[in-house]
């Protein structure tokens, strides 16, 4: 029986390490929940969740409401990503609510949030959190009267056919999306103040945010392009968020639709839904854009240890390798634009790293003519990709006093003098004591 | 007056040279000294100005030691003057002695800046 309890024990004991999730030798989302309105939109949008399955991810569906849901359990995160699929949820159940979704986010995990019109004021209040605001009027949807989508279902012109993406290859694969992708719902606009939040698809110059049932009597509040349709958030923390007005846009029946945009003559067969979701749901579960930087190294040029201190006037080599990761493994990085800093207080150095094209970078430059604490920096912040912040503490000392250099050619003369004076005393000694 | 100029310079000169000679010779051999030194210092900067102050520390103490030797130099002929009353109750061995004294500690610095 003891042996029995102890091989349970054992096994019980094993069980996290072969589960597979988030860290930072990995950074993948693996374990995702779900939030739904109702089971129906897992049959419905079951494109989309077959997308992020046949990835590898472990999707959780439950009800918004459902009493026993929690994002953790004895101070442990259940799961590395929250996709609230539930637009009209007037209270989650269980132990979810707007400050434990921040603070799920505030520790580093990742969220997607669909609104739709009509959304309930507690996916208003976590979208607000993230720095988006949605139209406030509940029955407010985003028209567009001149880039909707030709369709036989829609009058008011609410489908909205749009291809103003962000020009970022990271966020959105290096694909191009050829069809315009369909929306229908909510707009939203972007906080001014949060300087992290990202427009990814925004509308047009000539859409509006009205209610397209009662009659346009005040101007809308939200008009052109500053209405954004599908916003990312990436934090200080590299935790990322996808907010969006449109559930229906993740549908298979706007997955599988046919597109065209009024005015244009191309007919595109499959909408650009599924590739736009596909990728930039990619670039949020961190399987892209994601970067680490390992061998961190400086040494005088010619060797190969790395000092505790360097003199003034050194000549050094600084390395550092990065890699990004691609969902399975880690590809090497490539890029010409890594910097970095010789600091102190302000940087003494700013150099470009060159790059092997193998993940190495490397520079060479001159230890400043100055002493004291400085630090190797590398301050890497570019769109989409999360933000490396190395630092390194070197200190830099002056010239021993044996190091410089002595008997200088150009201070002869100088020495000259001195000793001139020396002998001048000596002669002078001897002339004013015997001279009577 | 003003034709007169060139008479009155040159009668001041004479005045002056021939009051100099009835110097002692002793102070007459400080002033030479004296000179000596101040000629090396000019030398040193008119060096410097040509070929800059790299060596800077050398240069100073260079420089230093010639204008510290013409100091010491003038301070002890004030003092072993027989005319200067004010310190007619030194003796001039006393006087020589403190200038051999400064100009050994002004050496030892010199020779410890010189680099």
């Amino acid at each position: 029986m003891a042996k029995l309890l102890l091989y349970l024990t054992l096994a019980t004991s094993l069980i996290p390490l072969f589960s597979v999730a988030f860290s930072p030798e990995n950074p993948t989302d693996r374990r995702v929940l779900v939030l739904v309105d109702d089971f129906a939109i897992k049959s419905s949008h079951s494109l989309y969740f077959g997308s992020l399955t046949s990835r590898g991810f472990q999707l959780e569906f439950k009800l918004a409401d459902d009493p026993n849901i929690g994002l953790q359990r004895y101070g442990q995160y259940l799961y590395d990503a929250l996709v609230l699929f539930c637009p009209s949820v007037e209270r989650f159940g269980g132990s979810i609510d707007v400050a434990s979704i921040v603070d799920f986010v505030d520790s580093g995990h990742d969220l997607i949030v669909a609104a739709d019109s009509n959304a309930s004021d507690l996916i208003r209040e976590v979208a607000t959190e993230c720095g988006v605001d949605f139209d406030e009027d509940p029955a407010a949807m985003v028209i567009d009267h001149i880039n909707y989508a030709v369709s036989n279902f829609d009058g008011d012109h609410t489908l909205i056919a749009s291809d103003d993406f962000i020009k970022a290859d990271v966020i959105l694969g290096s694909k191009k999306i050829e069809a315009p992708v369909l929306f229908q719902g909510i707009g939203h606009s972007l906080n001014p103040a949060n300087s992290l939040v990202l427009k990814v698809l925004s509308a047009s110059s000539s859409a509006y945010s009205a209610n397209p049932k009662s009659k346009l009597s005040n101007p809308p509040s939200l008009t052109g392009s500053a209405i954004s349709l599908v916003s990312v958030v990436q934090a200080r923390n590299n935790a990322r968020i996808l907010i969006t007005g449109s559930l229906s846009m993740f549908s298979n029946r706007f997955f599988r639709s046919g597109v065209q945009k009024a005015g244009s003559s191309i007919k595109h067969e499959k909408s650009g839904n599924e590739q736009f979701l596909t990728e930039i749901s990619k670039w949020v579960f961190h399987e892209r854009g994601h970067l680490k930087a390992v061998n961190v190294r400086h040494h005088k040029v010619g060797e190969s240890d790395e000092p505790a201190i360097y003199r003034i006037n050194d000549d050094l080599e600084y390395s550092v390798e990065i890699y990004e990761w691609s969902g399975t493994s880690w590809e090497p990085y490539v890029s010409d634009d890594v910097q970095v800093q010789f600091y102190m207080m302000s940087p003494y150095v700013l150099k470009t790293l060159s790059t092997d094209q193998k993940g190495h970078y490397s520079a060479e430059f001159k230890v400043p003519d100055v002493y004291g604490v400085f630090q190797f920096k590398v301050e890497y912040q570019r769109l989409g990709y999360t933000s490396l912040s190395l630092s390194k503490q070197i200190p830099v000392r002056p010239y021993r006093h044996n190091e410089y250099e002595r008997f200088l050619p150009a201070a002869y003369p100088y020495y000259g003098s001195a000793f001139s004076m020396m002998a001048g005393f000596f002669i002078f000694t001897i002339v004013h004591l015997y001279s009577k | 007056m003003a034709r007169s100029t060139g008479k009155d310079a040159q009668a001041l000169f004479h005045s002056l040279r021939s009051a100099y000679a009835a110097t002692p010779t002793t102070l007459k051999i400080i002033d030479l000294y004296v000179g000596f030194a101040v000629f090396t210092a000019l030398i040193q900067v008119v060096y410097m100005a040509i070929v800059g102050s790299f060596p800077f520390n050398s240069f100073l103490s260079g420089v230093l030691s010639c204008v510290g030797t013409a100091v010491l130099a003038v301070c002890l002929r004030i003092q072993v003057n027989k005319d200067n009353k004010e310190f007619k109750d030194l003796p001039p061995e006393r006087a020589f002695a403190d200038f051999v004294l400064c100009n050994l500690v002004l050496h030892l610095v010199i020779m410890n800046f010189l680099g």
